[in-house]
């Protein structure tokens, strides 16, 4: 089922670390969710996380942007990197970063605003934009990207919650893009959808490896498998096993690793 | 499916087995109980609108005796001349709408008495009218004048020659007369606009009084319960909402809020006049202070409600604007709450009406009907110059002995009701305009 020979050929030869994680605990009031997670997500890959529900891989993915600080009873400890910088450290604010690590969510979350309105709400809160025409390219461009231009480019000022669910995740994946960000974060983002529209945003995730790292969270190990480059396995909290997505599915070390993907746990 | 050989389970579709026909049962009987509870609730309903009306229609009517009069020169100067001058038009114009009954016969003197009992003290009307016109005298001038109290009852039919006992007041005779002026047209029904644009009257007086100041009033506290009430409940919700953090403390509050919603709207009158009047010397009666403890009272109402409207977000929305690299503060602002609007008005707009019907804490600081006595001069006036407010009026009204300021009672419950209803339409439609679907 997974063969080593379509995983070489995606194999990328730049290593530049993006993010480094080491020693990450995460603690819910008094649940330990995450124990000493070390992971690097390299630069202009798709890195994914897998595991069974419950393992920590959703409350990981959501410590890379600092949005578990809204969780009240949340608690995060250990050392996370962005080109060598810590996110946690004090003169952080964590809005400045998410602004560099933008994220898409589980369920297609867009706002009750015309499809317009959605994409350009990033660049104009962070002033990205000079002037309407600017704001109206960003707009495109990220639609472009988000490869849905060609399906609303006429219906533009149309609520952005009339489209189906598909569509509607490729918007909050243009409306991530639009504000430039260094690192995509997706959770779980073609849980919600069907296999047709989970094709469209499989490769849209390939095109946009392009110009991003992105970090995905999947349930389906298939999935993993042909988006991605990396793969991290997490089971009870722990990272269990990190390394060559071909590696992991085809040669794993681990023995969960394996029961795993071969459908015995989980 | 056609198969009996295992149908020793399986019973017909055509006939219910014992425990369906229990189920439809109860079935049917709950949505019978549900039903009557909804007929006895519409039909007190329908019971209580049309007392209502019935008792508070004669309120916003009254019946004028209109008469095209006619007083010469020679008369007034007369009349000037006479130590009881306003007597003396009473006689004159008595006497005048008598001619005009009777043709001049012989019982014109019975009718002059009896005129002057139906129409009470109109000689001052006259006079000063004349006074003021002199270009009148000599030329015919149409008047319009109440009837008194007693021809009022007697029209409305509060008095029916039957019950008529009071005679010094009106006689049979007396009844004769109105209805001889009834039928030659001199009594006309007109709208009140003493009733609707007046000022409390005299216990004496119920024709006179009107809720027109007591309107005035209520805006005025209206005002100063939105001025005052919203901004801080909102503030207040979306803190604790959006920003505060979980601990004993905002649990403290969360529970008081919740307690000060339950507590009886005469304590705060109480906390008012200690308060607002005693300590902060405040001027007594006025809407400033009214306002001040309703908005207290209101307060709790829209917490609750702008939190309620809060939650309601759904939590992915603060997550996609978070996601974007927006503030908490923009995520409220921009998302959140144009979203929770439409509850927030609803939530307002409830608070006012319960602000707008309450007595109890007016009638503490000093807010009673009869201080309603004239409008306030100017916009700061309206604030701190004594005045009533529309339920407090009707209660004073509820409370005199007159019959007729018990009607008046009932025409000001309708004018409050109108208020309340145009008020639960307005909340319906910003609720409409500002409802977006997600």
């Amino acid at each position: 089922m997974f063969d080593n020979a379509t995983f070489d050929e995606r194999l990328d030869t730049m290593t530049d670390v993006k993010i480094s994680a080491s020693k990450v605990n995460v603690f819910y009031a008094d649940t330990h969710a995450i124990k000493d997670v070390d992971v690097e997500i390299k630069d202009k890959m798709v890195t994914s996380f897998i595991g069974p529900s419950g393992c920590g891989k959703s409350t990981f993915l959501r410590c890379l942007n600092r949005m578990n600080d809204t969780i009240d009873i949340c608690r995060v400890t250990g050392d996370i990197r962005m080109d060598g910088q810590d996110i946690n450290a004090k003169d952080v604010d964590p809005v400045q970063l998410r602004a560099r690590v933008g994220m898409v969510f589980q369920k297609p979350n867009p706002f009750p605003k015309s499809i317009y309105d959605n994409v350009a709400y990033g660049p104009r809160i962070h002033g990205m934009a000079r002037s309407k025409g600017d704001l109206d390219d960003i707009v495109e461009q990220s639609l472009r990207r988000g490869a849905l231009w060609d399906e609303v480019k006429d219906r533009l000022h149309s609520p952005g919650t009339g489209l189906s669910g598909g569509q509607q995740q490729r918007l909050c994946i243009a409306r991530a893009v639009a504000t430039e960000p260094e690192v995509l974060l997706m959770d779980e983002p073609c849980s919600a959808l069907d296999p047709i529209a989970t094709a469209q945003i499989e490769e849209l995730i390939e095109e946009l490896r392009q110009n991003f790292s992105v970090v995905i969270v999947t349930h389906s190990m298939q999935q993993a498998a042909r988006v991605s480059q990396r793969t991290a396995f997490f089971h009870l909290g722990h990272l269990v096993e990190y390394g060559e997505t071909g590696q992991i599915f085809t040669n794993p070390s681990d023995e969960r690793t394996e029961s795993y993907i071969t459908g015995r746990i989980g | 499916m056609t198969d009996a050989s295992h149908s020793t389970k399986t019973s017909s579709l055509n006939a219910f087995d014992a425990h369906t026909a229990k189920r439809n049962r109860s079935e049917k009987r709950f949505r019978a109980y549900g039903l009557t509870a909804i007929l006895i609730a519409l039909t007190l309903l329908v019971i209580l609108f049309v007392t209502i009306i019935r008792s508070g229609a004669p309120a916003f009517t009254r019946n004028v005796v209109q008469i095209d009069f006619i007083l010469t020169q020679a008369q007034f100067d007369a009349a000037e001349k006479k130590l009881l001058k306003t007597k003396e038009y009473n006689v004159l114009f008595s006497s005048f709408v008598a001619n005009a009954i009777t043709g001049g016969d012989a019982e014109m003197d019975d009718v002059a008495d009896s005129l002057a009992r139906i129409l009470g003290k109109v000689g001052g009307d006259i006079r000063s009218h004349y006074r003021e016109n002199p270009q009148d005298l000599d030329n015919s001038v149409m008047f319009e004048l109440s009837a008194s109290s007693r021809a009022e009852q007697y029209l409305a039919g509060d008095i029916t020659r039957e019950t008529l006992v009071d005679s010094r007041f009106l006689t049979a005779a007396d009844l004769d007369v109105i209805d001889r002026m009834k039928d030659a047209g001199f009594i006309k029904t007109a709208l009140d606009t003493t009733f609707l644009f007046g000022a409390d009257a005299g216990v004496d007086n119920p024709g006179g009084a009107g809720i027109g100041v007591a309107v005035v009033g209520s805006f005025f506290m209206m005002l100063v319960v939105l001025v005052l009430a919203l901004p801080v409940a909102v503030a207040a919700s979306i803190y604790l909402e959006e920003f505060a953090p979980q601990n004993w403390f905002t649990d403290l509050i969360e529970v008081n809020i919740s307690n000060l919603a339950a507590v009886p709207s005469i304590v705060f009158g109480i906390l008012g006049l200690a308060v607002f009047i005693q300590f902060a010397h405040l001027p007594q009666s006025s809407p400033i202070v009214g306002g001040l403890v309703l908005s207290l009272m209101t307060l709790p109402t829209i917490i609750i409600a702008t939190r309620a409207a809060l939650k309601a977000v759904p939590p992915s929305i603060r997550d996609a604007a978070l996601g974007l690299g927006a503030s908490k503060t923009q995520a409220v602002f921009h998302h959140v709450l144009p979203l929770a609007a439409p509850g927030i008005l609803t939530g307002t707009i409830i608070g006012l009406a319960q602000a707008l019907g309450e007595t109890a804490p007016l009638l503490l600081i000093g807010m009673v009907g009869f201080v309603a006595r004239e409008y306030p001069d100017g916009l700061v006036a309206g604030f701190t110059e004594a005045n009533s407010a529309m339920p407090a009026q009707i209660y004073t009204w509820a409370s005199r002995a007159d019959p007729g300021f018990y009607e008046k009672a009932w025409g000001g419950i309708i004018v409050l009701l109108l208020f309340l209803l145009s008020m639960n339409i307005i909340a319906i439609l910003l609720r409409k305009r500002f409802e977006r679907r997600w």
